[in-house]
């Protein structure tokens, strides 16, 4: 009788340990699927013109800054930016941002418009930086060449 | 006997918890997930940089998410889907007027869900791979501004350092 009571005593001393498994592993699933939930995405905001149908709305052309992009290599891997028809800038995004910066420097206001026209074949990344380039120098008015 | 009847009502009655809890973090998890991929419809694309991109609230707005995906053999051969349908947006489409604008089936389902609700409220989401030729991003931006849609975002991925 003693040593059966001794080993009630001792089976009762161990915590339930299947439960705290389960639990531990619903916590590990919950913590390593959390990181995906997090975004990392972002958002360029633009508006496109109000009639891009056959009869455009003509827009006063008030001195637009422009920069052309052009496809450079093969399927467009390459790119050669031109700012306002004169100044090539390769394909240096960072002078395009300075550039940008100085026209902002000399006194060119935030809702001055800026075209952004690139060729057909230009890839979308480049598109994107130079977009990234107008904001960065704080213009806000930014619009996209499309063809008719 | 008289034991056995102890041990049988002496025995707190109550609800095991643990199961319960394991069930529900289950569905949690799964429910979280579902609504992360059927709220925006999105494609898996390589999406562009951009720092200056901002993570905001499109709750607000009435969403199309364009996903543009880059070829499986050239960059040229993008694919528009939009809710999982594909669409040829270099197709013309004809406008009631008799006049014709580019952007094909994707212009009418683009002016079909502006005349179903509040047009001003639509929020264009463009989610394109980052090697698609500008060429398909422009014939989507006909489509949308045929269908008199103002608003437009373009997705991009925010770098690391930029990521707080």
């Amino acid at each position: 009788m003693r040593s059966t009571s001794r080993k009630r005593e001792n089976v009762k001393l161990q915590p339930p340990m299947t439960p705290m498994i389960d639990c531990i592993f619903q916590l590990l699933i919950f913590f390593m699927l959390m990181p995906s939930f997090q975004s990392h995405e972002g958002y360029l905001t633009t508006n496109l013109p109000r009639d891009q149908g056959p009869n455009p709305t003509t827009q006063t052309n008030m001195e637009r800054l422009k920069i052309e992009l052009l496809d450079e290599g093969n399927e467009g891997e390459g790119v050669s930016i031109v700012l306002n028809d004169t100044q090539s800038l390769g394909d240096n995004f960072e002078g395009l941002r300075a550039a940008l910066e100085g026209y902002r420097a000399q006194g060119l206001q935030p809702t001055h418009p800026i075209l952004i026209s690139p060729t057909m074949a230009v890839r979308h990344k480049f598109v994107v930086r130079a977009f990234d380039a107008a904001v960065t120098a704080r213009f806000t008015s930014i619009h996209f060449a499309v063809p008719r | 006997m008289a034991r056995v009847s102890k041990a049988k009502g002496g025995g707190d009655v109550g609800f095991n918890m643990t199961p319960m809890i394991d069930i529900i973090f289950n569905l949690v998890i799964f429910f979280m997930l579902i609504s992360q991929f059927q709220q925006l419809e999105i494609e898996d694309v390589v999406l562009p940089e951009a720092e200056r991109a901002k993570v905001m609230d499109y709750s607000e707005y009435r969403n199309i998410v364009i996903n543009i995906i880059k070829g499986k053999t050239s960059s040229l051969d993008a694919v528009v889907k939009v809710m999982g349908q594909e669409y040829d947006v270099h197709k013309p489409y004809i406008r009631p007027d008799g006049a014709k604008t580019m952007g094909g089936e994707l212009t009418a389902y683009l002016v079909d869900a502006a005349s179903k609700g509040d047009k001003a409220n639509l929020n264009v989401i463009l989610r394109a791979d980052a090697d698609v030729p500008y060429d398909d991003v422009a014939c989507v931006m006909l489509a949308a501004g045929a269908a008199g849609i103002e608003r437009w975002w373009i997705t991009t991925k925010i770098p690391e350092s930029e990521q707080k």
